[in-house]
């Protein structure tokens, strides 16, 4: 999301109407941003530690804010993006309150997806377009649909559950590439991609082979894009039997 | 006086603002006041010229939350048994 023009009303008034704010944000000018809508803004991220597993941070995130949930408190979780995109926190502590009694919902915001389909003119329409979190396809055997766009999240976190070593280069982005060779050519073009946090930057799309990326320089924040490699094929088979209901309808 | 979280605000809910030129945002008449390192900032596209008035921390910008293990799924299902029924206020997650 992009400081000043992303935040719906809602989420303003939410977060304005709140007794207290919790913070977990990507930037710390958005912080500042978010301090000047509300006097008690807490910010999530002393939570992380070096070495620490990030779930750890995650479940701590929610029993803070269920505390203050039990203390009786209004509370808002503000999440950069879509509070419930790749944000396990969110997701969690409203089930956890909903759990417990208490009132919760989530509402929508404006994701690094949603910035990129705009940016780089992708209409998931078109081709569709699979998402899946980069690790997966190291973690899990995961099939790809090579007709569609296919966007590959937190490239820049692969296989790291800490906050230490947050670029684990060359070697693991290697092992991600040779998975995607039993798809793709190395000479496929694709795309590295961050949307911009402040009104005055510009989103940074970077065009490269995919033979290309174990070396490249990649962000934290990065999405990797990779466009389809086939046309998409006729099902045959499944048009004849749509052209025979259509005679059905017709008749 | 508008500081230049004011101003960045103002600039992203301004359609002609978000997407001038360099140039001429840095010259447009309503960041006339606006601090000297956010002019520089926008002029250079460099926000490291914004921390001498903002300060600069490093943030973890992604919650890596799906590169899995069983082990984190299985203390999940444990989480949810621990619930019990109190209370009414409310909570919101937003955007942010």
């Amino acid at each position: 999301m992009t400081l000043g023009s992303h935040l719906t009303p809602l989420a303003r008034s939410h977060i304005q109407q709140a007794d207290v704010v919790f913070a977990a944000v990507s930037d710390n000018i958005v912080e500042m941003w978010l301090e000047r809508m509300h006097p008690d803004v807490r910010s999530l991220q002393p939570y992380y530690g070096e070495g620490k597993p990030r779930i750890d941070t995650y479940r701590e995130w929610v029993e803070v804010m269920m505390a203050e949930v039990r203390a009786g408190k209004r509370v808002c979780g503000v999440f950069y993006g879509h509070p419930g995109i790749f944000a396990w926190s969110p997701h969690k502590v409203i089930e956890v309150a909903r759990w417990e009694g208490y009132e919760a919902r989530m509402e929508p915001g404006i994701s690094a997806e949603d910035c990129l389909y705009a940016d780089l003119g992708i209409d998931p329409g078109t081709f569709g377009c699979q998402h899946v979190e980069a690790s997966q396809l190291l973690f899990y055997e995961r099939s790809i649909d090579t007709t569609g766009h296919v966007v590959l999240w937190q490239i820049g976190m692969l296989g790291n559950r800490s906050v230490a070593n947050p670029d684990q280069g060359s070697a693991y982005r290697g092992l991600l590439v040779e998975r995607l060779l039993q798809d793709y050519p190395g000479e496929h073009e694709v795309i590295l991609y961050r949307c911009a946090t402040l009104p005055i930057e510009h989103p940074r799309i970077r065009r490269l082979h995919l033979c290309e990326l174990p070396l490249a320089d990649i962000q934290q924040e990065e999405t990797l894009i990779i466009p389809p490699a086939r046309p998409l094929r006729r099902n045959e088979l499944l048009r004849q039997r749509l052209a025979m209901l259509d005679k059905e309808h017709a008749a | 006086m508008l500081d230049s979280i004011d101003m960045l605000e103002a600039i992203g809910q301004d359609a002609s603002l978000r997407y001038a030129t360099a140039e001429a945002l840095a010259t447009d008449s309503s960041l006339e006041d606006a601090p000297e390192a956010l002019k520089a900032a926008i002029l250079s596209g460099a926000r490291s010229e914004l921390s001498s008035e903002l300060g600069h921390r490093v943030m973890q910008a992604t919650q890596v939350t799906q590169n899995p293990g069983k082990e984190d799924d299985d203390e999940d299902e444990d989480d949810d048994k621990e619930g019990s029924s109190l209370g009414h206020n409310g909570l919101k997650a937003s955007n942010g």
